[in-house]
């Protein structure tokens, strides 16, 4: 395969893995609450998710160990069941979240309540997984996530201020709500860095038998690719900031959100949020159950392979199927999407440096990665940017609680 | 060589390279008047809980004793059938013999649904 | 003969002491050296007691903060495999042969 067609594929793939229910909804409420403003988290939080997701790649390309795998070997099985613990039960209520924004993409089509879409949806993700190849799920479903490109017309239509768009860009305090501020910011922060992407782009990476030669290709992919995604999640942010801020509308439930493009599109709009709604999810949903299932294997030395029949790979495909039956489980019972999406995107900002501190180590260790470690400022921008996160989280999130 | 950094949980493969789990533990043979020496490496069976806490593995044995694959004990892999250290650790066994849990769930439980690949 | 053997995982981050019974340090890592078809114990690495010493040595390996110098040096001393007596190995003791200045982790890693 050409380079440059590995390039484009890559690309396609982040991007299908950037936008999801938790980067929607966590920008549309920021744009939607405080117009332009939180422009400046989604920047950070893209900034921080291309060293790490390049990073992921280096590591697979160099060393041929995933995340999980080298995180055993060097820190030990107590280090390892910890990062296992906490990915594990975020991942959980992430997964919950991308199933319901599916189930609520087909209830604003059809009308049916999410609760009966549930069961469906899951089984759809699951069947995906249990008979694709991890490169139909790879290019297939991020392919389709390009529907999501409605955000960046229906935008442009809006014709937004520049001027105060880059304001936003800029990091600034708020003048009102300031818990509110903090806890989307941070909730902005956490769909932006999720550590399921870039686990799955070094297991895809091994999967795909990346080498030393894959370091310039992987370098391109996760820099174009994320911050494509950013655009569009910013597109997201903007449509919000041109329709619902003016007349201080803050959606409270999905249907709203859906009215977003309604504005710009009209009637297609509707249609088209569903759409993006639909697929992004289901992309988000095979990527985190995946990453959770690689978890497992990779770290206690089971096969693994999303290309490796279900047979071949029994307790891996238990993982992902436990996860999936679970979580539909979860939102039959009628869990509130939205605010999971808003509550488990914050918690995986307080959890960052759980995640982020043992990687960088690794990434600057010669036994895994030679002469290919982290350059300076890619470790000084992960460490800031993953203790600013955990450190508003940690304010945040209990002061929401309270008020919320 | 650092046995803690370079052997202990490294991934075990067969000759062929399919993966056959993790060194979960390595058997060290105390001699009189000379050093102690590599004996052994081991996989699977409860090592894992139990280098995180004793209590855990106990729990672990209670749970598995009366559904399971039937074998709790790791699997012993003499140190002579070790051929190879490196990114993974190359032992001369078969595939067959390790990982009873896996065969275990595939047997019960994957292989029990459509279209597993059978 | 009998063959005594013991699980050297087991071994890793356990509390080695004098023959008289004073904590010193940990187990660390264990080096080995090939001999003949072999792999034959060479020396113990111990490192500092306590809590917050491990969790600053975990911390110290932060790439900014290993390149800043803080927060300041993990100490580990490596023994001569002779000196240890491992038959009971969750209480790793010195051998009484051992000289008492010699048993004192002193040197920065």
């Amino acid at each position: 395969m050409s380079k440059l067609l590995k390039i484009a594929l890559g690309i396609f793939t982040s991007i299908g893995g950037f936008l999801e229910v938790g980067a929607i909804a966590t920008t549309a409420q920021a744009g939607a609450a405080f117009g332009f403003r939180l422009i400046w988290a989604v920047v950070l939080g893209t900034i921080c998710v291309i060293f790490l997701v390049e990073m992921s790649g280096r590591l697979a390309a160099v060393s041929r160990h995933t995340i999980k795998d080298a995180l055993r070997e060097r820190f030990g099985p107590r280090i390892f069941l910890l990062t296992l613990v906490s990915d594990g039960v975020i991942n959980l209520l992430v997964l919950a979240a991308e199933i319901g924004g599916m189930s609520l993409a087909l209830q604003l089509v059809t009308g049916i309540s999410f609760r009966w879409w549930a069961v469906p949806v899951g089984f759809l993700t699951w069947l995906l997984l249990w008979k694709g190849s991890f490169s139909l799920i790879e290019n297939g479903v991020s392919l389709l996530g390009m529907v999501a490109v409605a955000f960046l017309v229906g935008a442009v239509m809006l014709d937004p201020p520049l001027n105060a768009m880059v304001r936003g860009a800029w990091p600034s305090l708020p003048t009102e709500r300031p818990v509110h501020y903090w806890f989307t910011a941070v909730s902005i922060l956490g769909a932006a860095i999720s550590p399921y992407l870039f686990y799955f782009y070094s297991a895809g990476a091994i999967e795909d038998h990346w080498d030393e030669d894959e370091i310039g290709v992987n370098r391109a992919v996760a820099t174009v690719g994320m911050s494509f995604g950013a655009i569009l999640a910013i597109a997201v942010l903007v449509v919000a900031a041109m329709v619902f801020h003016p007349h201080g509308i803050e959606p409270e439930r999905y249907e709203q959100v859906a009215l977003l493009l309604t504005s710009p599109l009209g009637r297609w709009g509707f249609y088209l949020f569903a759409a993006t709604l639909l697929v992004s999810c289901l992309g988000a949903a095979l990527e985190i159950s995946l990453a959770t299932a690689y978890s497992f294997a990779q770290g206690l030395g089971w096969n693994w392979g999303e290309d490796v029949r279900p047979r071949d790979a029994a307790r891996f495909s238990l993982v992902y199927t436990v996860m999936i039956a679970l979580t539909s489980l979860l939102m039959v019972a009628g869990i509130d999407p939205l605010k999971l999406t808003l509550f488990s995107m914050a918690l995986t900002s307080l959890t960052l440096p759980i995640v982020t501190f043992p990687f960088l180590i690794l990434m600057n260790d010669r036994d895994y990665v030679g002469e290919y470690g982290n350059h300076w400022i890619g470790n000084l921008a992960v460490i800031a940017i993953s203790l600013l996160a955990s450190i508003i989280a940690l304010v945040a999130i209990p002061l929401q609680l309270m008020g919320g | 060589m650092e046995v803690g950094r370079q052997i202990l949980d490294q991934q075990l493969v067969d000759k062929t390279g399919l993966g056959v789990g993790k060194v979960d533990g390595i058997m060290l043979e105390l001699r009189n008047g000379a050093a102690p020496r590599i004996s052994a490496v081991l996989t699977g069976g409860h090592l894992f809980a139990r280098r995180l806490h004793p209590r855990l593995e106990r729990w672990a044995r209670r749970l598995t004793r009366n559904w399971g694959p039937g074998k709790p004990e790791p699997l012993r892999i003499p140190w002579s059938k070790v051929m190879k250290i490196g990114v993974d650790v190359k032992v001369d066994i078969d595939a067959a013999d390790a990982m009873p849990w896996e065969h275990w769930v595939r047997d019960r439980i994957i292989g029990r649904i459509p279209g597993s690949g059978s | 003969m009998t063959i005594r053997e013991v699980p050297l995982e087991q071994l890793l981050g356990r509390v080695v002491r004098t023959a008289a019974g004073r904590p010193v340090g940990c187990i660390e890592e264990v080096r080995v050296r090939p001999d003949g078809n072999d792999y034959v114990v060479d020396e113990f690495v111990i490192g500092e007691l306590g809590f917050l010493a491990k969790l600053s040595a975990m911390v110290a390996q932060l790439p900014t903060l290993k390149a800043l110098g803080l927060p300041g040096r993990y100490r580990t001393r490596a023994i001569p495999w002779s000196w240890l007596d491992l038959s009971d190995f969750e209480r790793p003791r010195f051998r009484s042969a051992v000289p008492d200045e010699d048993r004192k982790p002193s040197s920065p890693a």
